[in-house]
């Protein structure tokens, strides 16, 4: 914050201090997150079997609910078909993912 | 002339106090515009739970709306080709739409903003080009795009600064908000950036970031999330950091967007995530949503702030879904929870307890949704 400024001795030094070396960054560090190996895809991201804890509490339940967003971003290209390039009317006869799954178009990559 | 003169005084007075009362319900009823799946806004009327109408995008499928200053008018931007379309408001008609994309050249928005003329837009473009053998992607620009003329006009570079700082594109989300003179364009990120409209460069930047929440649906258009813009304010929860010990809090800040003045309140340690600030009409009660946790310990809560004492009055956990997008009733008196599915979920905003679910029947977009009467 631009506004603050050290008022006594003790906070002008760690002023000093912190301006003549690079960020103290550890209290800002995450917990470390698990290794999730790669699974059945190619995508190295998780989020779409497993999300970044490795397990499937984090994903979308059920998972017609987020199809559409992974299409739509071409995030999981390799899971789901992307839109921008080479799928644009996978969707188009589906409006609600979740109730019409079985409307979406079939793919052949 | 019999009967009229029949009816007593006092039944008079009870019938226009009822219409009175009717008419004002009426003129409060709330519409919703979002945007749907594959190609669509969907017109959602409040007080029926239904959609009402559906207005068909020639440009594909909408990822952002943003709200005229004058409300009267809905910019959507679209990604199939890049596009664009005005919706008039009033007839809910699409009055102008155009692409950017061509053969070879693609473009990727991010944020965005009318001119308040509605003439110009500004926004954050990536260009992509496709070459013979390999795409090549640019870095990210401030572009103004003519509506008139329906393409690009100028782009700007990004300050060193914005382009390390925001990891090279302004941040996933960047919301712009415009002065009401054209003048300032303001860009919420991972901090605020003041830029003269001319040329685009910096005016001024604060340290003030608006907080996400995994999980929350992105907005392209930054504070479509924000129930409060009025033409030459903008309230909304942002956090900040000491630059010692980087302990973080969040606060509530104020921007006049005319005379560039910023009235940040801290509040509290900031949360884990937080949604944007849907403000009640009466600009005192403000909601948000926080949440806490991942994955399935994932625990949200709304919190009630009073605006005249910045403090939060009132807290009230929610079954919430991994990813959803967060709004509020015109009127102030309902919550809604919505996106990544074809529901709203309702919560009345003076308990902050769940009522019912509206089901759409259709999944809606990213695009956030806006309000108006």
């Amino acid at each position: 914050m631009k506004h603050l400024r050290a008022v006594n001795k003790k906070a002008r030094r760690i002023d000093q201090m912190i301006s003549s070396r690079n960020d103290v960054v550890a209290l800002q560090q995450q917990q470390q997150r698990p290794h999730v190996p790669m699974g059945c895809t190619l995508s190295f991201s998780p989020g779409w079997e497993v999300d970044s804890a490795g397990g499937t509490a984090g994903l979308c339940q059920p998972v017609e609910r987020d199809i559409y967003d992974c299409y739509v971003t071409c995030f999981w290209p390799a899971q789901v078909p992307d839109h921008l390039n080479n799928y644009p009317d996978w969707a188009s006869k589906c409006a609600a993912a979740t109730k019409d799954w079985r409307k979406l178009d079939l793919v052949f990559p | 002339m019999k009967r009229i003169s029949s009816i007593k005084p006092q039944a008079l007075r009870l019938i226009s106090c009822l219409a009175i009362t009717l008419l004002g319900n009426a003129a409060h009823a709330g519409i919703l515009f979002m945007g749907a799946y594959p190609n669509s806004l969907l017109v959602f009327d409040e007080d029926k739970g239904a959609v009402v109408e559906r207005i068909p995008l020639t440009t594909g499928l909408p990822t952002s709306l943003k709200l005229s200053m004058d409300r009267k008018t809905i910019y959507v931007t679209t990604n199939d080709h890049s596009g664009i379309e005005v919706v008039d408001v009033a007839t809910r008609k699409v009055t102008n739409h155009f692409v950017l994309n061509t053969d070879t050249k693609h473009f990727r928005f991010n944020g965005g903003t009318p001119d308040p003329s509605g003439t110009l837009f500004y926004t954050l473009t990536t260009e992509i080009d496709k070459m013979n053998d390999r795409y090549e992607i640019g870095k990210p620009k401030y572009t103004v795009i003519d509506l008139t003329q329906q393409k690009i006009v100028k782009t700007f570079d990004l300050a060193k600064e914005e382009e390390t700082a925001m990891g090279g594109g302004g941040g996933y989300r960047t919301g712009f908000e415009i002065s009401k003179d054209g003048k300032y364009l303001y860009q919420f990120g991972t901090k605020v950036v003041i830029l003269d409209t001319k040329d685009f460069k910096v005016v001024d930047r604060m340290d003030l970031a608006k907080p996400e929440l995994p999980g929350l649906e992105s907005v392209g258009f930054g504070s479509a999330l924000d129930s409060l813009s009025e033409p030459g304010q903008h309230i909304s929860v942002f956090n900040a950091a000491d630059p010692y010990v980087h302990n973080r809090i969040f606060g509530i800040g104020r921007f006049d967007l005319e005379t560039r003045q910023v009235d940040f309140t801290p509040v509290g340690p900031a949360p884990q995530g937080m949604t944007g600030l849907q403000v009640a009409p009466d600009k005192k009660d403000a909601f948000t949503v926080v949440a806490n946790g991942q994955q399935g310990n994932k625990r949200c809560e709304f919190w009630h702030f009073d605006l005249s004492s910045n403090k939060v009055t009132d807290r009230s956990e929610f079954a919430c879904k991994s990813r959803f997008s967060f709004g509020m009733s015109k009127s102030g008196k309902k919550l809604y929870i919505y996106g990544a599915s074809f529901e709203i979920e309702v919560y009345d905003a003076a308990t902050m307890k769940y009522e019912k679910t509206w089901d759409l029947n259709n999944d809606i977009t990213m695009a956030g949704l806006i309000e108006v009467e």
